[in-house]
């Protein structure tokens, strides 16, 4: 067995060959950079245009919501970088080019989401540390040693959150030939992360809090650096929401592979 | 104890009964009507160290399934199944290290890589130490001239350059056992002798495991000494190869495409050649394919020429050509009992 110090070494030893390979596409790199620099863009874009009219969201600046957006561009960002393979998931079940994944002494999964590294996720990530800054200087946020801390902690929960309804979502593929709805409907209730989570109604709420938590990629934890008296109890425990969800959509992806039987050949 | 042991092994597959029409589609969404599929019932053999086995038979015979359960992948069914001493599906990690795969035309090697950095980072996964990479390289290097290729990306190989490298990459960490599916699909001769002279190398040289299935029967002729024959997911035929050489060997089928071809110039065709050559000396005559005629016969029997003469005499032919017997037909003449 390896040790995780091992994993580690080797995603480098890949990833730096990766990086080097799609270093020679340069106009494939520097388009998909673009284009994610300006969906960011837009949604920012978004938030100004909604408080140009109305004088806040729920009871939230402007400014708010842009701490809330750079925490979300935080924490989508490793999900985006090192996760980035699960969308190819049902080509490769379908085709049967999943099968090369059984054959290497390796975890499946590790080696699996190393053969892609998304270089345009780090423009998200850089962007995200850019407008968190910004952020807090205009707000004020006086950042102690312990903030920073739980700063890391949330950000890291909320990664977690994130990369397992992905990932969950992508195993659809073992099971429905089809699969493309599930994950595409995961990737669209990630735009609800942002968003206070006071202006959904009850149902919505429920569903964001506790069944789907997407309230913990963003909301949650932001609101522990904005507004720490009205935070919710629940966000202390977003380490173990990550690490169980984490689990849980590791669970899946065993199942599936488990359950794999390929196509002919 | 044998490497590979495999004793009445067993992999059921469930299929829903699908039904037909709109409606149907709708009421399979809840129909409980599955049928079972026996992809491989009751198979078992031992593979021993250093033997080149050649597992062949027609599509969906079972081949797959096997070699599937052989590397990790499914779980039979019921059965033993050892590779090493151990439960393959339950050890896939500890397997895999002492295991090359090779399937078919889909590369293992990082696509957008050159090939050497591929086999530095299957040197990280595999930790094969300096030394022994070093060596695995010169071997390679010798056998196919791999050093040529070191910096060419994968994604730029011709398809018998990355078969060449997919195979040496398979042997890179010493594994005790290969397997090799169709490793020489869609190759032309050339790279074939190369890719087969390559294989029988790395046999020998590190005493490994190989385990091939493949449709061309000259890769069976020219790599295996034993065979397994696989039908319908139950084994036909194991052992010397040489027993069923004299079957695939020898026998050739003849096709001519006859002017004015029409249902009764099949049955004068028979005829002649039942008169002329003997009914003892197993001409058989059929149509497969629209215009072609196929005259299969016994080459240690009726000389090519003879049949080729006799036909051209006493029809005008268009066109000719010579096939080697094709697996179907072997599996069939095996089922009629040539191997007695």
């Amino acid at each position: 067995m390896r040790t995780l110090g091992e994993y580690i070494r080797l995603y480098f030893i890949i990833e730096a060959q990766y990086i080097k390979a799609r270093m020679q596409y340069r106009a494939d790199f520097i388009i998909s950079s673009i284009g994610m620099f300006f969906t960011s863009l837009a949604t920012l874009g978004v938030f100004w245009v909604i408080l140009q009219s109305v004088p806040d969201v729920a009871g939230w600046s402007l400014m708010e919501m842009v701490f809330i957006y750079a925490f979300f561009m935080i924490a989508i960002s490793p999900m985006q970088i090192l996760f980035d393979h699960a969308w190819q998931l049902r080509f490769h079940v379908q085709e049967g080019t999943f099968l090369k994944y059984y054959f290497r002494p390796l975890n499946m999964m590790f080696y699996y989401m190393s053969e892609i590294f998304d270089l345009k996720g780090l423009i998200q990530l850089v962007m995200g540390i850019v407008l968190l800054i910004y952020a807090s200087i205009q707000l004020q946020i006086d950042w102690t040693l312990l903030k920073i801390f739980l700063l890391l902690i949330t950000l890291f929960s909320a990664a977690l959150v994130q990369i397992s309804i992905i990932v969950a979502a992508s195993c659809a593929a073992f099971w429905v030939v089809e699969s493309y709805p599930v994950l595409g409907l995961a990737w669209k209730l990630r735009e609800f992360a942002p968003y206070p989570m006071s202006i959904f109604d009850g149902a919505f709420r429920f569903m964001f809090t506790f069944l789907i938590p997407i309230g913990f990629v963003a909301f949650y934890p932001s609101q522990l650096f904005l507004r720490p008296e009205e935070v919710s109890l629940l966000v202390y425990f977003s380490p173990i929401i990550g690490i169980g969800l984490f689990s849980l959509a590791y669970w899946i992806w065993t199942k599936g592979v488990n359950s794999y039987t390929g196509t002919g050949s | 104890m044998s490497l590979i042991h495999i004793e009445n092994l067993n992999k059921h597959f469930k299929v829903l009964n699908r039904r037909e029409g709109l409606s149907g589609a709708f009421r399979d969404l809840f129909s409980g009507d599955y049928k079972t599929v026996e992809a491989v019932s009751g198979i078992s053999f031992d593979i021993e160290a250093g033997e080149i086995v050649g597992y062949i038979g027609p599509n969906g015979a079972g081949k797959s399934t096997t070699i599937k359960m052989m590397t990790g992948i499914l779980q039979p069914t019921s059965g033993v199944i050892e590779v090493n001493g151990l439960v393959p599906y339950y050890n896939r990690i500890r397997q895999a290290q002492t295991m090359g795969v090779v399937f078919g035309q889909r590369t293992q090697l990082w696509w957008d890589l050159p090939v050497i950095e591929s086999f530095k980072i299957l040197r990280e996964i595999y930790k094969v130490d300096e030394k022994t990479f070093k060596q695995q390289m010169e071997m390679f290097n010798d056998l196919v001239g791999l050093k040529a290729l070191h910096m060419q990306q994968v994604r730029t190989l011709s398809l018998g350059q990355r078969m060449l490298c997919d195979i040496a990459a398979s042997f890179l960490h010493n594994p005790k056992v290969v397997f090799l599916d169709e490793p020489t699909i869609g190759l032309d001769i050339s790279v074939k002798a190369k890719i087969r002279s390559l294989i029988k190398r790395l046999n020998t040289e590190h005493k490994t495991t190989i385990i091939l299935t493949t449709h061309d029967l000259g890769d069976v002729e020219a790599l295996c000494t034993r065979i397994i024959i696989i039908d319908k997911g139950k084994i036909l035929y194991d052992g010397d190869i040489k027993k069923v050489n004299a079957l695939f060997g020898a026998y050739r089928t003849l096709k001519v495409q006859i002017d004015n071809f029409n249902e009764s110039t099949l049955q004068t065709l028979q005829e002649k050649i039942v008169n002329h050559f003997g009914v003892d000396k197993n001409l058989t005559v059929a149509q497969t394919e629209e215009f072609w005629t196929d005259i299969t016969f016994d080459q240690a029997l009726t000389p090519l020429s003879d049949v080729l003469n006799f036909v051209m005499k006493n029809f005008s032919v268009l066109d000719v050509r010579i096939v080697e017997i094709s697996m179907e037909n072997v599996v069939q003449k095996v089922y009629d009992g040539a191997l007695g």
